[in-house]
């Protein structure tokens, strides 16, 4: 639904308070001097230029509220997108029409997949990427949104009213403060306020508040969210220093060069904008006993190290790594930080000792020992708001038409970010509209795992993708991506440009021909072995084998099958990757349904007529399962608590109609399915 | 006339059958296509247990049960020989109801079989039902929840119904933990543990391998690990005797020397007069094996039978004969021989009695210090039965496990089930060069284990991945 794109470039880029879209201003505003927007933005990070765009290709008057516009798109941690799990949601958001994948390829440096002999269901896309291309190409495309206005500000307080009836929530937001006591008025507002929440920077025993290096925290907003009655939770993460690259000596590492072709992110890519060739390389170093030495002797010095709040597991700091795994070396990856930037970040050397030691430390790993730290590395600390106290629509259950997306809900990563983004953007428009909301479920990707992890289960440390956390793995691979969402994301959401949906379709439907081809095509096991002698094709049974079996021996690809059979396979090899998808196609997933949904505004702690604990309530109140499923996936809430819910549903069946009927509508997609199993 | 009626019946039987084509391709199906069973009486014994099944098997299933009788008038009780569809073997003679979907309980097909309630007769239905191919044991709650979602219950029905999944799901909790606490739940932890332990490494190894340092050998040890749990789980569900045991009847062979009152003590055991008593010594001749209930266990009783077939050893002695050749003879060979087995591996259990204890002077010494443990009892008087039945309880117990505190019937056709599947699963790792596939089967598995076990979640996976590498960047 793109037919806003080519209408005008009628929307105004301001970069003052005061200036707004006078031509566009709400017409049915009570207030006429005030601006009115359908959605508004705060934070033009990862999850808020994905909301902030989502929600104008949805079709709504948006507005992203930043600090500073010169810092959107700014990568503030590693230079790099992608990786194991991170890259399936690239490719998810992606499959949505989202930026971050389609900037990636205009700003990668040095491209690999990861997982390469693994299995295509866990190839990890992931690139280095030049920030300030990332931040340059990101702003181009943030400023050049249709409906989408920018504007720098911070945001003080929120406007709320009445509550709507029909939803649950106390109240509702209908628009926001601003420092300076100006306001703002919206239908929707997303919250994307990143460690901004009370941020405090932790350099050896020095503490300020600051939301990243170099900006302010946001206090106000934390204040009124508390007030509110959200709960309020701790996380810590940080950032390794930054090197000047003249002062490494490369020659003595061990280089690492990005593949050849580089694989794109996007669907809508063929190639990418750096050519491998001019790509840059990646050195690896490693830690040894004097790096541990120092960590051990100044742990008295490193307060982020010894507080109690909860870091990542996976993302430790050097310090926590020589605590818990002493006596071994560790990794450090020298990465670019661009084409033509000075600066090499030191991956797996994040570290929050005081800045003379950081560099002390520095010089004692091989490859290092002149090395200048031009930036010290840094903790930070920072609120972020229980998760579950948000639908699966990123709306939250006490404020109505508040939405939270990316590291306020207590992720991190900019692909987890991004991935919240697109969701919250495409909900608060849907909900301006009127429209049931947009929820990806676990069988149907990673934003969907992600979601329904932090929404029923919430999180205790900042939560990073993994391929092992995805219970429908073999299904849900980054080559299918589009097939997954692109549709749903056209139909449902309509945040999909007719051009990207219609090469989403043509894949599909050409996959379903390939297929069904590829099964008509059948010869005898001896036949093939001589059209593909390189191929380990069993003749000792002389049986009639299917092009599709063929397909599935791992010497054999399209382009082999087509050499043997060219007619009619030969077109199926024009296009890469339809040929390429054709061969991953073969390895089959599972479908489970959790059809049976529960009403999103149930109020567990008061309803009557049903028999649950006290701590089902509770239990229940904070996670707000969505389907069945989810509920059951919830620790301590029994089977007997779930069909007390379902007699619930049945009674007020007839309010739920809305509802029933897209339930209804998946249980006859599931019958279809389970009929086509049945006749194949 | 026959025909007639014939006819009607199969348009009975056909009928509903249409219905449920024309429901499954329209109106909302829910679940996923699997048949469920489950025993939907009380545990223990009774005099009549229902066993339900739910799904588009049911029918199928009735039919291979009952073969080769086709499908019973929809909705009236008939009796039918129920017979392993494996072996062959009658399991019982039961009424059966065939309900075909929508007006059943649950809104799919169903099928309950009546069966008498004896624990050997509800593990041999439960055991066959779960070897027909599509059926499996039920969840907690499964068929009521298959039957609301059917919109099969109107809500006075549904009020009652929280508490009926409650005593479901409580009597399986109590199943659970009183399954834990054995032998069978201590292996299947350790089953458990070992696996997530290596589906954690090579999730580790997918999810970190390329970047980060993990050590040499993650895989190796994996493969290791996995190999060793296939062949745990292989010889488990081979020693499957004391299901048979259950099932057909534990052979208990009365064995001694001539005249020492083996003849008596089954005529005592079985109530009524088996073999031909006589105090002539060589009377009993030929083979007789009577079916006998011993404390609610299914016994073949047989005081002819070769010892090689016995699970129990019954030894008798004339107590008031002891130092004869015959039972010095019998002493030194089949009660040394048997008892010289090591307890572990003792497939066959014996007790030493010594009959005719009426015949020793209540004031004379006793039967001989040098004797095993054994007890005495009086085959003319009676006296010393009591004993003898508890402890043939006792034995009986260990041959078969017994079914009112070991792992419980409807458990014990759920393990069988859920270990054959991982064990299945398990046979698919390692065939694939796709690390994601073989993980797959892992996950497979390690499903089926915490079906038994509880758990399973990813968060265990990454504890064990962050406990046991040094991950992350």
């Amino acid at each position: 639904m793109f037919y806003f794109r080519g209408c005008g470039r009628w929307v105004a880029v301001s970069f003052t308070k005061q200036q707004f879209p006078l031509a566009r201003l709400s017409s049915d505003s009570a207030a006429p001097r005030t601006p009115h927007f359908d959605v508004i933005v705060i934070g033009g990070g990862h999850a808020g230029t994905e909301a902030a765009t989502a929600a104008a290709r949805c079709g709504s008057r948006t507005l992203l509220l930043t600090h500073r516009v010169d810092t959107i798109g700014q990568m503030s941690c590693n230079p790099s997108f992608g990786g194991i799990g991170k890259g399936h949601l690239m490719r998810e958001v992606d499959a949505l029409d989202g930026l971050c994948s389609r900037i990636c390829d205009q700003s990668g440096v040095h491209y690999k997949v990861l997982n390469r002999r693994k299995g295509p269901a866990v190839w990890g896309l992931r690139a280095q990427i030049d920030r300030k291309l990332y931040k340059q190409n990101m702003q181009k495309e943030i400023l050049n949104t249709p409906l989408l206005t920018v504007q720098e500000g911070a945001v003080e307080d929120l406007i709320l009213t009445e509550p709507e009836p029909e939803h649950t929530g106390k109240c509702r937001v209908s628009g926001v403060v601003l420092v300076d006591g100006s306001t703002v008025y919206a239908e929707s507002v997303i919250l994307t306020t990143g460690t901004f929440l009370r941020g405090m920077i932790v350099i050896g025993l020095e503490t300020h508040p600051a939301g990243r290096l170099g900006d302010q925290p946001s206090i106000g907003l934390a204040q009124t969210l508390e007030k509110l009655g959200f709960v309020v939770g701790r996380l810590k993460t940080g950032t390794p220093p930054r090197i000047a690259k003249e002062s490494i000596n490369f020659s003595i590492l061990n280089k690492h060069i990005p593949d050849n072709p580089s694989i794109p992110f996007s669907f809508t890519n063929e190639t990418v904008w750096i050519k491998p060739e001019d790509q840059l390389p990646c050195y690896l170093t490693h830690t040894n006993p004097r790096v541990d030495e120092i960590v051990l002797k100044n742990l008295h010095l490193n307060s982020h190290v010894k507080e109690t709040t909860r870091g990542p597991r996976y993302c430790p700091s050097i310090e926590s790594k020589v605590l818990r795994f002493p006596n071994r070396l560790h990794q450090v990856w020298l990465e670019p930080e661009g084409m033509d930037s000075d600066l090499i970040y030191p991956q797996g050397l994040s570290m929050t000792l005081p800045a003379e030691l950081q560099e002390k430390m520095i010089t004692c790993i091989r490859g290092l020992e002149k090395a200048k730290v031009i930036q010290p590395g840094y903790g930070v600390q920072y609120d972020y708001l229980d998760p579950r106290q948000i639908t699966p629509s990123l709306e939250t259950h006490l404020v109505q038409r508040l939405f939270f997306a990316g590291q306020i809900n207590g992720t991190t990563g900019y692909e987890e970010a991004a991935a919240q983004g697109v969701i919250a953007g495409i909900n608060a428009s849907l909900r301006v509209s009127r429209k049931p909301p947009f929820v990806v479920s676990r069988t149907e990707g990673y934003i969907g795992v992600l979601i329904d992890d932090l929404t029923t289960l919430g999180t205790s440390e900042p939560y990073r993708m993994f391929t092992s956390r995805v219970e429908f793995r073999l299904s849900l691979r980054p080559d299918n991506a589009d097939s997954r969402l692109t549709l749903r994301g056209y139909k449902d959401a309509g945040c999909v440009s007719q051009q990207r949906y219609e090469r989403a379709c043509w894949m599909k439907s050409s996959l379903e021909e390939g297929i069904s081809v590829l099964k008509s095509i059948e010869f005898l096991s001896s036949k093939w072995k001589k059209l593909i002698p390189e191929a380990s094709i069993s003749t000792s049974r002389s049986l009639p084998v299917r092009a599709l079996d063929v397909l599935k021996y791992e010497e054999v690809d399209m382009d082999s099958l087509a050499k043997a059979v060219p007619e009619p396979l030969k077109k199926y090899t024009k296009c890469r990757e339809l040929a390429e998808r054709l061969k991953i196609e073969e390895i089959k997933g599972v479908q489970q349904d959790e059809a049976l949904q529960l009403p999103k505004d149930l109020d567990y702690l008061t309803i009557r007529d049903v028999s649950l604990s006290h701590e089902v309530r509770e239990k229940l109140h904070f996670s707000r399962p969505q389907t069945i499923g989810a509920a059951s996936r919830i620790p301590g809430v029994t089977p007997a608590a779930i069909i007390n819910l379902l007699r619930f549903v049945k009674t007020t069946q007839r309010r739920q109609s809305a509802m029933n009927e897209s339930s209804k509508t998946d249980q006859y997609l599931c019958d279809a399915d389970r009929l086509q199993e049945r006749e194949l | 006339m026959w025909r007639g009626l014939w006819t009607l019946a199969a348009q009975a039987a056909r009928g509903p059958r249409r219905l449920c084509t024309r429901r499954s391709s329209g109106a909302p199906a829910p679940g996923s296509g699997a048949t469920i069973f489950a025993l939907s009486s009380g545990q223990g014994r009774c005099g009549i247990a229902v066993i339900r099944t739910s799904g588009p098997a049911s029918g199928h299933a009735l039919r291979i049960l009952t073969a080769p009788r086709d499908l019973p008038l929809a909705r009236h009780a008939s009796l039918r020989l129920l017979s392993d569809p494996r072996s062959g073997e009658p399991l019982d003679r039961a009424l059966v109801l065939w309900f075909p979907g929508p007006q059943s309980f649950t809104g799919e097909d169903c099928v309950e079989f009546h069966v008498h309630g004896g624990p050997a007769v509800v593990s041999g239905v439960l055991q066959a039902l779960g070897s027909v191919p599509g059926l499996r044991p039920a969840e907690a709650g499964e068929f009521t929840r298959r039957a609301f979602a059917n919109g099969k219950l109107n809500l006075t029905e549904v009020e009652g119904l929280a508490d009926l999944i409650h005593a479901e799901t409580e009597a399986q909790r109590r199943q659970a933990l009183r399954q834990l606490d054995g032998e069978l739940g201590h292996l299947c932890r350790g089953w458990a543990e070992t696996l997530t332990k290596a589906l954690a490494h090579v999730e580790a190894y997918i999810d970190f391998g390329e970047d980060d340092n993990l050590e040499e050998g993650v895989l190796e040890q994996a493969d290791i690990e996995v190999r060793a749990l296939q062949v745990a789980l292989g010889a488990h569900l081979r020693d499957a005797r004391r299901g048979q045991r259950l099932r057909s009847g534990v052979h208990v062979v009365v064995t001694g020397p001539p005249n020492a009152g083996k003849s008596s003590l089954v005529n005592l055991l079985s109530r009524k007069p088996v073999s031909i008593v006589s105090p002539e010594p060589g009377t009993t001749r030929d083979v007789l094996e009577t079916p006998v209930d011993l404390a609610g266990f299914p016994v073949l009783l047989s005081d002819t039978a070769g010892l090689e077939q016995a699970d129990l050893i019954l030894a008798m002695l004339d107590a008031s004969d002891l130092a004869s050749p015959s039972s010095c003879n019998f002493l030194a060979t089949v009660v040394a021989s048997v008892g010289a087995q090591s307890p572990s591996d003792s497939s066959q259990r014996l007790l030493l009695v010594l009959n005719k204890s009426d015949l020793l002077s209540p004031e004379g010494p006793g039967p001989g210090p040098d004797l095993p443990p054994h007890l005495l009892l009086s085959c003319l008087t009676g006296e010393g039965l009591d004993g003898l039945l508890e402890a043939l309880r006792k034995e009986l117990a260990a041959v078969c496990g017994d079914p009112s505190t070991d792992p419980p019937l409807l458990t014990r056709a759920r393990h069988q089930h859920h270990l054959q599947g991982c064990l299945d699963a398990l046979g698919h790792y390692k065939q694939s060069k796709d690390l994601a596939l073989a993980a797959e089967a892992l996950r497979v598995a390690r499903g089926h284990l915490t079906r038994l076990t509880g758990g399973g979640g990813t968060e265990e996976i990454l504890d064990i991945i962050f406990q046991d590498f040094c991950v992350g960047k």
